[in-house]
């Protein structure tokens, strides 16, 4: 057990050594050696469970660790980043990944809380690595509102431990107890503890009424990091609302259906109007993130979780690419998108950053394409089923129009980038053409038979 | 006895809302803390509880002497506003405080009708919680907003005491070193802020 976090912990002691960037990215990117190997062994043990869907989110956060571990090779000369600065990306990266691996793959919600507040502390210091003002501030705002909402998660945990406690004792923190005995616990009380846990959930991914918090952050933060945040952060949460919404399936369905679409609604009317008025690429990419954490959201509790673990993976791969090509993108204007994609020399470039571009609105062959068509089709389901044909099927129909906008946004982006403004020269690092062929393989990998196989499998 | 303690305990956060000086805060939330740890191991030696005397003990010993220590030394050593003034008026927080605390019994009726024990301590926690976060929301210096999440950290101790007798002892431990994992980081962020 261990073993998985000897990465970790060699790049926090590495961290503070002279270091040399390709030697670390390599020492960071040993973060896919265990995960592969978790992937391959399962093991159960008092606090950890290790199963088809935490192993398959632990493979797909480690593969962004490696991406973005590639970046950082060449990110400094980019942002003049002092050696100061690396050292101490490296060195909370290290601890991030520490909490990370503890939070995913928890059986506990207690432990599971632990990890994330760990991975969370731990990102407070990344967001400052960039030395300014609005780093500086944004870390601050960062480490008040996520401590808040990490609170919020930690009260529901209390009241859903409270609910079942008399049934299970101790055992009322472990999540596959909570979903056996699902019928016997106090049902009032686990239902606030969750509405309370997956507010907090939300509110960290920057659901409504925050929709702005993240994207500041990320727009204000280094590349990497709003790549870890989309990537691997909102992973490990989203993991966390699949454990705890199984639970409350068993409990009241419909009750999560509801609350489920409502806030999804809202979220996702302010996240297209937001995106629809944005100016530069980090942030929309991040309000593009919280988009597709509502989609997610909402194919899980439709019961379409073929749909949700695809969308899942697609969105971990396809969004820290973008963040990550955003330092090619950006380096003659960063707030315009006219022109962003013309004058590479290496023509490979603007090619894969217009399939990212493109595939993260889900034009196929996107591994997004099939997750949405699935996705839809559970949510038309689950509209058959309910009591409430016709307000679900408007629910739908008002998703698809909200999303028609955001579509409509990214076309225009992406002809202003590759249409409009100047031609000016642009440099490309070969680090990053690796970082960018490593996303698109993985990409390209979703939408293979047998990984579709795979991830229908994960959860029956 | 518990009554008397949580007694102490909600006085010394109301008290936190109305100081203005960074040391009597730091101060009254040191008070608050031991009221806490106390509480623990009261309840705990009630109920035969060794792991919840042992928490009780582990929050005097981190939360009333050395995070109030801690914060006290980083004040002093970046030189932080000693002047806390909060952004609410007095007159004001006179009204919200006894409202907050009247209205969380009918706002948590129905989940302290849920609690098998300590109903009243159940509700008096989620004052409490509501409590902390108006200590955040009135401040705008950070120094008060990060007392303001330690007694928000405090009220869920008290939550998690009360409403499910202690949660299991691994996960309190870790809430432990999630407190000084946010100690540490803050002492990082008040180190490296620059010369802006």
């Amino acid at each position: 057990m261990l073993i998985i976090f000897i990465p970790s912990i060699l790049l926090v002691i590495l961290s503070f050594f002279k270091i040399n960037r390709t030697l670390m990215a390599g020492v960071s990117s040993l973060i896919i050696v265990p995960a592969i190997y978790i992937f391959l062994h399962p093991f159960v043990n008092e606090y950890f469970l290790v199963d088809k869907l935490n192993s398959f989110v632990l493979l797909i956060s480690s593969i962004v660790g490696v991406g973005v571990s590639l970046s950082m090779i060449s990110l400094p000369d980019r942002l003049n980043l002092n050696e100061e600065a690396i050292k101490r990306f490296y060195r909370f990266f290290g601890i991030f990944w520490f909490g990370l691996i503890i939070s995913i793959l928890a059986n506990n919600m207690g432990i599971f809380w632990i990890g994330l507040e760990f991975a969370t502390l731990s990102t407070v210091y990344m967001i400052k690595v960039k030395d300014s003002l609005t780093a500086h501030k944004e870390a601050w705002k960062y480490l008040t509102v996520g401590a808040i909402a990490i609170s919020l998660v930690l009260f529901g945990i209390i009241l859903m431990y409270a609910s079942a406690k008399g049934v299970l004792g101790e055992n009322a923190m472990n999540f596959y107890a909570l979903a056996n005995s699902a019928d016997k616990i106090n049902s009032f009380l686990f239902e606030i503890g969750f509405t309370i846990s997956v507010t907090g959930f939300f509110i960290k991914m920057g659901f409504f009424p925050m929709n702005l918090w993240l994207a500041d952050i990320e727009r204000a933060s280094i590349y990497p990091v709003a790549a870890l945040f989309s990537g691997i952060l909102e992973s490990a949460i989203m993991l966390g609302f699949f454990r705890l919404s199984k639970i409350e399936m068993l409990v009241n369905a419909s009750h999560l259906v509801t609350f489920s679409y409502i806030y999804a609604i809202f979220t996702l009317f302010m996240v297209s109007f937001l995106i629809y008025r944005t100016k530069d690429f980090v942030t929309t990419f991040a309000l593009s993130g919280i988009e597709h954490m509502v989609l997610i959201t909402i194919f899980w509790v439709s019961g379409g979780y073929f749909a949700a673990l695809l969308h899942l993976a697609a969105h971990a791969f396809l969004k820290p690419a973008l963040f990550l090509s955003s330092s090619m993108l950006e380096q003659k204007r960063r707030y315009s998108f006219k022109g962003a994609l013309k004058g590479y020399k290496n023509k490979l470039v603007p090619l894969l950053i217009s399939l990212l571009l493109l595939g993260i609105i889900s034009i196929p062959p996107s591994p997004m394409f099939f997750s949405e068509i699935f996705g839809f089709k559970a949510m038309l389901d689950v509209a058959q089923d309910s009591d409430y044909f016709l307000v679900m099927i408007f629910a739908i129909f008002i998703i698809m129009i909200l999303l028609s906008i955001i579509f409509y946004k990214f076309i225009t982006i992406y002809q202003e980038a590759l249409y409009d403004g100047k031609d000016e020269p642009k440099k490309v690092y070969k680090s990053e053409i690796a970082m960018l062929l490593l996303f698109t393989i993985s990409l390209l990998a979703l939408i293979l038979p047998q990984v579709f196989d795979y991830i229908e499998g994960i959860i029956k | 006895m518990i009554d008397v303690l949580i007694g102490f305990y909600i006085a010394t956060l109301i008290t936190e809302l109305f100081t203005t000086r960074l040391y009597r805060l730091l101060g009254w939330y040191a008070l608050n803390s031991l009221f806490l740890g106390l509480i623990a191991i009261y309840m705990g030696a009630q109920i035969g509880d060794n792991a919840m005397i042992i928490s009780g003990t582990i929050t005097i010993i981190i939360k009333f002497m050395l995070i109030p220590y801690v914060l006290k030394y980083i004040a002093t050593k970046f030189k932080i506003p000693r002047n806390i003034n909060p952004n609410l008026k007095v007159h004001y927080s006179t009204i919200i405080v006894p409202v907050i605390l009247v209205f969380t019994y009918y706002l948590v009726n129905p989940i302290i009708h849920n609690m098998a024990y300590n109903a009243n301590y159940v509700a008096l926690s989620i004052s409490s919680l509501f409590l902390a976060m108006l200590l955040i929301i009135e401040h705008k210096n950070i120094a008060p907003k990060i007392v303001g999440f330690l007694s928000i950290e405090n009220a869920l101790f008290l939550l998690a005491i009360s409403a499910t007798k202690g949660m299991p002892m691994l996960v309190e431990l870790g809430i432990f070193v999630d407190l000084l994992m946010l100690i540490v980081i803050v002492n990082i962020l008040f180190k490296h802020q620059g010369d802006f």
